[in-house]
């Protein structure tokens, strides 16, 4: 019943988006009434508002287990955890379109009440940009992968449930999270394509999406962290990145988007690259359409590469409309692009600004070259060429080296030029500290890799970058003012939030460096042991204490939907007792008795011991299983933490709340 | 020469610099995907070491080695059969026979040793779609 409704709202709004798109372009042709441009708001309005509504009955026959539906009965069953059957609208291919667009429909709806009486030129062409993207994902939805389409013939009992690998919360958070961190970047582009358009190409649309693009930005952020920790705790292979497509699909346009964030400034401040920033938003919008389509399409990792789904063709034509039109756009405006002002030297924050573009532009494309190029080789050369981790490593870590590098080199180098005494004074500090540090920890720790020393020599040089800037201007306000040590503080980072806010976030990177710098000590063991049986891995002790057997008979609580074999080992470090840990492997009942390794992860704050049962024989007690100790994990995600943080302070949100609430 | 051109100049040799570096690493650690076929009569034919292949659990060939860390099967393709080793702690949940698996490693006398075996996994969104990877690294 609700089913048809949402059906028919969808459908609706393909109408309505098509009738805003109409009137509004009557608008700034000919006509130019006023009551056009209204009505054409009041339809994006309904047609945003209707995905929302219809977005919400889907929800809700997911919450009822109306099987009726194919894709309920697809992604739920009747076990299956509340939580996780509202989750289920993502598990899916059509679901997780719906889920897209309604997000989308959402952000549409903000921006255009955000604008209402703001910028009259621009919010036309906001408008129609936006409503495309939208009429692009309902023309799929509703010809396509419709997640409302009925279950065709007999009764579904009982639907399949939920992919036991997706029970789990970072599975409940990670692809809003993404999805987010994807379509707000539809924003600041709509914004960028209205003011090539209509010629506008001063900082003014960069400032107006300044917000959403840092927040988008550090969703997708959190997205691709947390997607990370997932993989760590869920998977079972110990790590939390291994370069796999679906996970570069989501890299692709954060490394644009970072790039994008840097180059703006330059663009405000001295409103220079005006082409360049054009070009960096267009890239990542597309790059955010180009990772949907790609961990839908089959595409990759598929060995009966190119899998057949109509939407394939679908996202590629999308793809290559927006490429086209930007790419026209941006020729015929070529001239309106051209800054007055120019660069005046290499040693100077907009040169510091374009190296680390530069990089960025540079990791983007080792990475998208990685994970295309199989694709591609296929066609030319008859068959296909894969690379792994080993190449993303060789090219990501020099390149993430030399970026983080820059990130203590380039705030502290001046606008236009920098003089030979204020490097000096500047560099002395950090760089003396960070080698004098880098050789002790060498020497103490007896390490010779050059990596990891590189690693840690620029992470301290960085922390003292940063350090004395927060010192510095301190300093220079207390005398100034003469307030206490954290007034000044204070009132320093308020007054300039995107400064300090962006230093916070270099110091959530610098923790994060510290976590993929630990991947270079990790240690791993195969074992096969028997129960009382003891075996070492580097300072770990680990004892076999027992096997045993769970199941919904014996504890209904807590194992409602699998049966789990488990094994008990007590671990030592240093000789004393450090933890006990269980990992298990479980068979889940209702999806066909599918495996699942439930690791046994002990974190501390410099490294985590992990352990992964492969198997066990109940009877005779042998189990395989593999051990890790990976130091330095928990700083990815602690330096994510501090990333937020940055971003916030940055955004100003405090601010934010105020002025809404005026 | 103007200081635009001398930046321009450096921006033109730091991206040629980059997509050589690229390329370079590329081959160095390029994998070829071929068919088992291929492996078995034109393997001397490559100059790469390692290769990755895909292909299905012979039925009733699994065997494990005592302390079950060895797992030892026959990859078919086709009409093709190849004996594929595998050492790990970690065999996929989806290894079992029929399963079809993509292992990666090098071919020596007949006997494939795979450091890297991944079994299709019960996909995120359709039938054909990801593949379950418990050991990237290798």
């Amino acid at each position: 019943m609700f089913a048809v409704l949402g059906n028919a709202m969808l459908a609706m709004s393909l109408l309505f988006g098509v009738f805003g798109i109409i009137i509004v372009s009557l608008s700034m042709v000919g006509a130019n009434d006023y009551r056009f441009l209204k009505s054409g708001r009041m339809a994006f309005l309904s047609s945003s508002a209707l995905v929302v509504f219809s977005t919400i009955i889907l929800v809700y026959e997911l919450m009822i287990s109306n099987f009726s539906i194919i894709y309920v009965a697809k992604y739920t069953s009747i076990e299956t955890p509340l939580l996780y059957k509202f989750t289920g609208l993502w598990a899916g291919m059509e679901g997780s379109l719906l889920f897209w667009l309604a997000i989308q429909s959402f952000f549409f709806i903000l921006v255009i009440l955000q604008n209402r009486k703001k910028h009259p030129r621009l919010m036309p062409w906001v408008m129609i940009t936006m409503a495309v993207i939208q009429m692009f994902f309902l023309i799929l939805i509703n010809f396509f992968e419709n997640p409302f389409d009925p279950v065709q013939k007999g009764m579904v009992v009982n639907g399949q449930g939920l992919n036991p690998l997706l029970q789990h919360w970072a599975m409940v958070l990670h692809p809003p999270a993404l999805y987010l961190g994807f379509i707000g970047f539809s924003v600041p582009f709509a914004f960028a394509m209205a003011a090539i358009i209509t010629k506008n190409l001063d900082a003014v649309w960069i400032q107006t999406t300044r917000r959403w693009t840092l927040i988008t930005w550090v969703l997708l952020t959190i997205a691709i962290i947390m997607g990370g920790k997932w993989a760590y705790v869920e998977l079972g292979w110990g790590g939390y990145w291994a370069w796999d497509p679906v996970e570069n699909a989501s890299l692709l346009p954060w490394l644009t988007a970072t790039a994008y964030l840097h180059s703006v400034l330059i663009q405000e401040k001295k409103n220079m690259l005006r082409l360049w920033n054009m070009i960096l938003i267009m890239l990542t919008f597309t790059l955010t359409i180009f990772g949907t389509y790609l961990t839908r399409s089959g595409i990759v990792s598929s060995v009966h590469a190119f899998a057949a789904t109509d939407l394939g063709i679908w996202f590629f034509g999308f793809i290559i409309l927006i490429i086209v039109v930007n790419a026209v756009l941006l020729i015929i405006r070529r001239k309106e692009l051209e800054s007055k002002n120019k660069l005046e030297s290499f040693v100077s924050r907009e040169s510091g600004f374009l190296f680390n573009n530069m990089l960025f532009i540079s990791m983007m494309l080792a990475v998208i070259w990685g994970t295309m190029y199989p694709i591609f080789s296929e066609a030319v050369t008859g068959f296909k060429i894969t690379v792994g981790s080993p190449y993303f490593n060789r090219i990501m870590i020099p390149l993430g080296l030399i970026t983080l590098a820059l990130t203590g080199i380039g705030p502290l180098l001046a606008w236009r030029k920098t003089s030979i005494r204020s490097l000096k004074r500047n560099f002395i500090l950090p760089i003396v500290s960070a080698l004098l540090l880098t050789a002790i920890i060498a020497v103490i720790m007896d390490l010779k890799m050059v990596y990891p020393l590189v690693s840690i020599g620029l992470m301290v040089f960085v922390s003292m970058t940063i350090l004395s800037e927060f010192y510095r201007g301190m300093k220079a306000r207390m005398r100034m003012t003469g307030e206490g040590m954290f007034k000044s503080l204070f009132t320093m980072i308020d007054k300039n939030r995107s400064r300090y806010g962006g230093y916070i976030v270099h110091v959530g990177i610098i923790m994060m460096f510290a976590g993929f710098t630990g991947k270079a000590f990790d240690k791993e063991a195969d074992l096969s042991m028997m129960p009382g049986d003891i075996q070492t891995l580097s300072n770990y002790e680990i004892t076999y204490v027992e096997q045993w057997f769970e199941s919904p008979d014996s504890n209904p609580d807590t194992r409602s939907n699998h049966v789990a074999k488990i094994v008990k080992l007590d671990v030592k470090k240093n000789g004393k007792k450090f933890h006990i840990m269980e990992p298990e492997k479980r068979f889940y009942t209702d999806q066909n008795n599918q495996p699942h390794s439930e690791v046994a992860v002990k974190t501390t704050l410099n490294e985590d011991f992990y352990i992964v049962l492969g198997d066990v024989d109940l009877k005779t007690g042998l189990a395989t299983m593999k051990v890790r100790i990976n130091p330095m994990v928990t700083w990815v995600w602690l330096g994510t933490f501090v990333l937020l943080i940055g971003t916030m302070v940055s955004i100003n949100i405090e601010e934010f709340f105020r002025r809404k609430t005026k | 020469m103007s200081f635009q051109k001398k930046f321009a100049l450096v921006v033109v040799v730091f991206g040629v610099l980059v997509a050589a570096w690229i390329s370079v690493e590329f081959k160095s650690e390029e994998v070829p995907f071929i068919s088992v076929n291929d492996l078995l009569e034109k393997h001397d034919q490559f100059s790469q070491a390692r290769f990755r292949l895909g292909g299905n659990v012979d039925d009733g060939s699994i065997f494990y080695s005592d302390d079950k860390l060895t797992v030892s099967f026959l990859l078919k393709q086709d009409e093709s059969v190849l004996p594929v080793n595998f050492t790990s702690a970690e065999i996929p949940d989806l290894f079992k026979d029929g399963a079809e698996v993509i292992v990666e490693g090098a071919y020596d006398e007949g006997v494939f040793h795979a450091d890297n075996l991944m079994t299709k996994c019960a996909s995120r969104y359709d039938e054909e779609g990801e593949y379950q990877t418990p050991e990237m690294e290798g």
